[in-house]
């Protein structure tokens, strides 16, 4: 409950899947994997490079308070067959992202294992999913 | 679109010689091996017994050239029911077709002393799944994954076909295997991350024997473990042009009371081989930067 006071911009439970294990070097222990969330702001890095990519963004919260957010992706090479590159975005772009957030609370998510990418959208044009 | 229709089988390696695709192949071959020929020649001209006799060599190779990935599913989260709904052997986190998933792990016939170990691994899959204290030690140390595990990666692989020896290039990890066609096991082999390797062709089937493993790798992603004793056999299978099986016995006495078997699928790859190396610098930033948080409490 705490995150709906913390992220502003958006929160919308927009999923309901009992999800298992995801297929990476790692599994989704961390994660609340029975919902996912939107988190909307700014993109401040995009680390193409293994194990997983990552998405560094900032967003504001209720508060007015900026809150900078981590959402993990697949590996880059599953990341670039579904058609991402390390150009799919860059500091200051837009982002709306669904990811499914940290069980603690802490701002990381994950949004991308190579079977299961969930919506990414770039200054208002979405990147593929699967 | 690949065609290999009318298996090789049948032909005898004389006769293919003068087909229009063998050149082909060994273009691909030499081309494979220009790349990795100084390291792999000097290894296996320094390790190869005499030869056997050439009755105990087929007289037929089938072709299992290409690039092997996952099978492409459905997309969505891999969950148990969408997993039971899956062709054998697509996505797998276990060997135990009865409990691909791992969320059974505890009834594979282990004795006690595999239950010891798999009582203490803290896995990242399966009904025992963790982010704290993982000792995975593909995950804590970039260990190399062990030739049963590694195909529950969903990376690609590849063979390249010599008279003498058989290549596995695995893209995770960039891992290889040396598969000797022509000699047996030595006696007492050295233990070693991915064993000592022989093969031969039986049929349309490419059947390799493994023995002379180390005891640091687990069989699959929820912490099964295995002995230095460890046997494992592959067949690898072209069952289409498109479709590779892949049929796997694992045998091992001090581990497990009786023999394993578990089969998997792979599909033919038009993506080129990517680069995805184990690196422990960017495994302790990634473990910092993501997995780090999620298993520390917050504070108010």
């Amino acid at each position: 409950m705490n995150r709906k006071l913390l992220v502003s911009v958006s929160l919308v439970v927009c999923l309901v899947f009992a999800a298992g294990p995801a297929v990476a070097h790692h599994g989704t222990a961390g994660y609340d994997m029975d919902k996912a969330i939107t988190v909307s702001g700014v993109v401040t890095g995009f680390d193409w490079s293994n194990p997983h990519c990552v998405i560094h963004l900032d967003v504001k919260t209720d508060s007015g308070e900026v809150q900078h957010w981590l959402l993990e992706l697949a590996s880059p090479i599953h990341m670039n067959r579904i058609g991402w590159t390390k150009n799919s975005m860059k500091p200051g772009d837009r982002i709306v992202a669904d990811t499914y957030p940290a069980k603690n609370g802490a701002p990381v998510g994950t949004t991308g294992v190579q079977y299961n990418v969930l919506k990414v959208v770039i200054n208002g044009t979405p990147l593929p999913t699967r | 679109m690949r065609d290999c229709k009318g298996s090789q089988e049948d032909i005898p390696v004389s006769t293919r010689k003068a087909e229009n695709r063998i050149p082909l192949i060994r273009i691909v071959i030499a081309v494979h091996l220009a790349l990795i020929c100084p390291v792999l020649r000097a290894q296996t001209t320094a390790t190869m017994p005499p030869k056997m006799e050439k009755a105990s060599v087929t007289t037929s190779i089938p072709d299992l050239s290409g690039l092997w990935g996952p099978m492409s599913i459905t997309p969505g989260p891999i969950t148990p029911q969408a997993v039971r709904s899956m062709p054998e052997g697509e996505v797998a986190l276990t060997w135990d077709p009865s409990d691909p998933m791992g969320m059974r792990p505890e009834q594979a016939p282990m004795t006690p002393w595999a239950r010891e170990r798999f009582n203490s691994a803290r896995p990242p899959f399966g009904i025992h799944e963790t982010f704290e204290n993982v000792n995975d030690p593909v995950q804590k140390y970039c260990d190399p994954p062990g030739v049963t595990r590694i195909y529950d990666y969903p990376w690609q692989f590849t063979f390249i076909q010599t008279p003498d020896n058989v290549y596995i290039l695995y893209e995770f990890t960039r891992t290889w295997r040396t598969v000797a066609m022509n000699r047996e096991h030595p006696k007492d082999p050295d233990s070693t991350w991915l064993g000592d390797s022989i093969g031969r062709y039986e049929g349309d089937t490419l059947v390799v024997d493994t023995v002379g493993f180390n005891d640091k790798t687990w069989l699959d992603h929820v912490g099964h473990p295995h002995s230095d004793g460890l046997h494992v056999i592959e067949r690898f299978r072209r069952v289409n042009p498109n479709v590779l099986e892949l049929a796997l016995t694992v045998d091992d006495p001090k581990a497990y009371t009786k023999s394993m078997t578990g089969k998997k699928h792979f599909m033919l790859s038009t993506s080129p081989m990517g680069e995805t190396i184990c690196s422990a610098s960017e495994m302790e930033s990634f473990e910092k930067e993501i997995m780090d948080p999620t298993t520390k409490p917050r504070s108010k």
